[in-house]
């Protein structure tokens, strides 16, 4: 029976088609991922030897004054990439790998941006993840709106209906063997990525993996839960495509301006002014102004003289702490607000697969909003530690070689890959539940 | 051809149309994602340019409050350019929410245009935006072919099309009157859209703003009617040209899908893969190398600097240059500056270019797809496309040019050399006289120029649909 079934389906112009458009734009989809790395690499080389040239060059320069030289000096923390996230680019084409800070005040440097085309920003990246959630479940509709009807309208529903004991069994086992190839050609694909982008099969690769299973089987149950509506081809066409739009599309653009709107950021810009003027205001003002609250902070500093007529590194230093001090709170209000957004999309994702899988796809391949704002956490620890680790030395006036120059290579931040199993499947699964049994019952009146 | 006739048969099918399910359904949810898009696009436009104004004016009023002191601080103490929306990104989003929308601006440094909606957004952004713009460049346009899939291909498998013709009705009438049907039918949606556009259009623009904003309203509106007939047609011709109305259907989709996903945005990868850009990182390495080549400003026996001290001291026939009139430290601030931007600029162009390059394959493509033209011409009338933004970035930097280069004069004209007797700072009236940042859209006949090939490839695409309705009408099969 089920040799047969395959035979005819084999034969199916849309069987061919779909092979075709699924592995052309599947292995597509894996080489701009493929790319993605490689720009990724050459930029973490080339972040790697500019910071080393650029502490010699000025080394050379500035040798005898410590605070000019870090005045001018870069430290690069680089977001160590995974090969993981060329499966799901996610938001880590906006948000930039690395950042290269002075010791200066962060807040002005904490959101510098790579470049970046907009266009392609907006179109988006063809990764796997989105071959997965846009175009697999289109097959699946393309391979199955008209499963009964068709039959139904060729007239040749009767007769099998006559020659077989179960015809919801073998609508059933149709339905199967169109689902169980494009299983075929999801594993394939997941498999080739993993080959080709040099992925190792971790916890990770492999939550991705059975997530995508999930979410085409969700998939499967609507297409098959239509099916057991037995309306006509056309109807199944116009309805299945519609709630492909409303899932891929709508929902989420819908959930996106909403959240877009409920939490607007203008803390980000309001950040960014507090940060300067908390800074260059100091400059008219009385030394004391910028070295009270600096000693606050910095107590080991209190017995360092300040000559009020003349300028001094740590006033320097001081003035630019004051600049992120006086921008702080602005810009944790301004995180929190972001990660407001992030949960209230989570929150909403969970009743809708599309979006699930989305963000799950990003938070499993380390590209969404959240891992880059755990780097900019990071990155404000990492610019501390620098600024600490120099202040002693600049305040006393020490050369260039009071510093061992070979440890200031550019350095990385080990991401955090970990996840909640349950979070990641139960919702998918519970849905495509749901589904079939809908289907499972109407299956019954057949 | 009969213009009864014709308004006959249009007339069937807006009845037909609103007998069926699916007109009711989408209709419903048009006006529900019509009132949504409404909202949330006013809703955005109008917060984002109330904080963007009011941070504006608050960097102006913070500038003019500095105290006296040296120029050269003033330059450091810089200031911000932010983006303001123009009235119709209510309408189309286009990459508003992918550019960044605040810029600081200080002497020596180029900065990046940060905090960009995308920044600050979750994966979600990826799957769009709804806006009126969206709703109809995408769910439209499937209305469309949803509503005329079956307008010949069912009345020829139901036999009714024999039955029009032996009626008497030319084909020539059936054609065009199903056609104007089905596009007076798209242009309910349309004209619900523009009509709420045309309010925030008259509510928003003041005085100089009206005629651009009317005008670019004009432009939209027109290309969107073209955009409707050129589908219509399509519509029309696929019907006709297929065996069964479910045929036609499923190729309708097929087509709505390859125009509106998958060609934009495989095309727009291509385009990323064949012309790769350069990280900022690498690019700042170019520039600091040119820069480098140039002289060095920092190392007192650069051949370029020395050569330009000389020069000076030549021709203002002195020995040093504390004897010099002007304020030296200043001269070679200003000279550095024009310099440094020089070579900043020229690498951003070829960045530029290579965007461009990028870019181009999708432009190209509306040749073969009308859904790229309306989609570039909608974002380019809306200021929502990459050249508004460039137009944005070369304000702020023309204005930090400005800003650091009236400073340097300033601290030539005013500040005394070294060793000599005078003040080392000057009035606060000099800041109170620069003039602050305001920014001025691309005028409408920029826009034009940008998007000319749009403009071509959809008025060709307007010729190839009339054409193609005058080809059925002679050769549509009746059974």
């Amino acid at each position: 029976m089920y040799s047969l079934l395959f035979k005819s389906f084999f034969r199916t112009k849309i069987f061919l088609v779909s092979l075709v458009l699924l592995l052309t734009v599947g292995v597509i989809s894996i080489l701009i991922g493929k790319q993605y790395l490689v720009k990724q690499e050459k930029t973490i080389a080339a972040a790697q030897v500019f910071q080393e040239e650029s502490i010699k060059k000025n080394v050379d320069y500035h040798s005898e004054d410590l605070g000019l030289l870090l005045y001018y000096l870069r430290f690069t923390l680089i977001k160590k990439p995974q090969n993981i996230n060329a499966i799901s680019i996610g938001q880590s084409d906006v948000n930039p790998l690395l950042q290269a800070v002075t010791i200066r005040g962060l807040e002005a440097q904490k959101y510098d941006t790579d470049f970046e085309n907009p266009s392609l920003l907006m179109s988006g990246n063809l990764d796997l993840g989105f071959v997965i959630i846009y175009l697999f479940p289109l097959v699946l509709i393309a391979m199955t709106f008209n499963l009964y009807s068709e039959e139904k309208e060729l007239g040749t529903w009767r007769i099998l209906a006559a020659q077989t004991s179960g015809k919801a069994k073998f609508l059933f086992k149709k339905l199967l063997v169109r689902i169980l190839f494009v299983f075929a050609v999801l594993i394939f694909l997941m498999f080739l990525a993993s080959a080709m982008l040099q992925i190792p099969m971790n916890a990770n690769f492999w939550a991705i993996f059975i997530q995508s299973v999930l979410y085409v089987m969700f998939w499967s149950a609507l297409c098959f839960w239509m099916v057991t509506l037995l309306k006509n081809s056309s109807f199944n066409a116009l309805a299945l495509i519609s709630i492909w739009v409303v899932l891929t599309i709508l929902i989420p653009a819908l959930v996106n301006n909403y959240v877009i709107n409920a939490y607007q950021v203008p803390e980000a810009l309001d950040a960014m002014v507090e940060q300067r003027d908390g800074y260059h205001e100091k400059w008219d003002l009385e030394k004391d102004a910028t070295m009270t609250e600096f000693i606050k902070a910095y107590p080991q500093y209190k017995n360092y003289p300040v000559p009020e007529d003349e300028f001094s590194w740590i006033w320097y230093y001081g003035m630019q702490f004051m600049g992120d001090f006086a921008a702080k709170e602005t810009s944790a209000e301004m995180t929190e607000k972001i990660m407001l957004r992030n949960t209230a999309s989570e929150k909403i994702a969970l009743f809708v697969p599309t979006m699930h899988s989305q963000l799950s796809f990003n938070s499993l391949a380390g590209t969404d909003m959240l891992s880059h704002l755990d780097f900019l956490k990071s990155l404000t620890e990492f610019h501390k530690n620098l600024r600490e680790g120099f202040y002693t030395k600049i305040f006393d006036h020490k050369s260039a070689n009071a510093v061992d120059w070979k440890k200031h290579e550019a350095k990385f931040y080990e991401q955090d890959y970990s996840f909640s199993w349950l979070k990641l499947l139960l919702p998918t699964l519970l849905i495509t539940f749901i589904i079939g049994i809908l289907a499972g019952l109407n299956l019954r009146k057949l | 051809m009969r213009k009864n006739v014709i308004q006959l048969l249009a007339r069937q099918l807006w009845q037909d149309a609103f007998r069926s399910k699916v007109m009711l359904i989408a209709s419903a949810l048009m006006l529900c994602l019509l009132l949504f898009s409404a909202y949330s696009g006013w809703e955005n436009y109008h917060d984002q340019n109330f904080t963007r104004d009011e941070i504006q004016d608050e960097v102006e009023e913070s500038w003019e409050n500095n105290p006296d002191k040296h120029p050269h601080r003033m330059a450091h103490y810089g200031s911000f350019a932010l983006r303001l929306k123009h009235v119709l990104s209510v309408f189309d989003m286009g990459m508003e929410n992918f550019v960044g929308n605040a810029v600081f601006l200080e002497a020596h440094k180029q900065n990046t245009v940060n905090f960009s909606e995308a920044s600050m957004s979750t994966g979600l952004l990826r799957f769009g935006e709804v806006s009126l713009a969206m709703l109809l460049k995408v769910i439209v346009p499937l209305l469309i072919f949803y509503l005329g899939f079956g307008t010949i291909a069912r009345e020829r498998e139901n036999g009714t099309l024999k039955l029009l013709i032996g009626q008497g009705i030319t084909r020539k009438e059936i054609v065009f009157g199903k056609w104007l049907g089905l596009w007076s039918l798209s242009l309910v949606f349309l004209g619900a859209i523009f009509l709420v556009l045309l309010l925030f259009v008259l509510v928003e623009s003041h005085d100089s703003m009206h005629t651009d904003s009317l005008l670019r309203y004009v432009v939209l509106l027109v290309a969107y009617l073209l955009f409707f007939g050129i589908l219509s047609a399509i519509t029309i011709l696929v019907s006709a040209f297929s065996a069964t109305a479910k045929g036609a259907l499923v190729k309708l989709l097929g087509i709505w899908l390859l125009f509106v996903i998958i060609v934009p945005k495989s095309l727009q990868a291509m385009g990323f893969y064949l012309y790769p850009t350069p990280s900022k990182i690498e690019m700042e390495t170019a520039v600091e190398h040119d820069l480098a080549e140039i002289g060095d400003s920092h190392d007192p026996n650069d051949p370029h600097f020395k050569a330009m001290k000389d020069s000076v001291l030549r021709v203002h026939n002195v020995e040093n240059v504390e004897d010099l009139p002007f304020n030296y430290g200043g001269f070679v601030m200003s000279q550095g500056e024009a310099m440094s931007t020089k070579i900043y600029l020229k690498h951003q162009e070829d960045l530029y270019e290579v965007y461009g390059k990028q870019n181009n394959l999708e432009r190209y493509s509306a040749f073969i797809n009308p859904y790229t033209a309306i989609k570039n011409l909608s974002m380019a009338f809306s200021g929502t496309d990459f050249q508004s933004f460039l137009h944005f970035k070369d304000e702020a930097e023309t204005y930090r040019f400005k800003l650091a280069q009236d400073m340097n004069q300033l601290q030539m004209d005013l500040i005394p050399n070294k060793g000599k007797e005078g003040p080392n700072t000057i009035s606060s009236d000099y800041w109170k006289e620069f003039p602050p940042f305001e920014y001025h859209f691309l005028s409408i006949s920029d826009v034009f120029k940008n998007e000319l090939i749009s403009l071509l490839a959809l008025v060709l695409w307007g010729g190839l649909a009339i054409l193609g309705l005058l080809r059925l009408s002679t050769n549509l099969k009746a059974i």
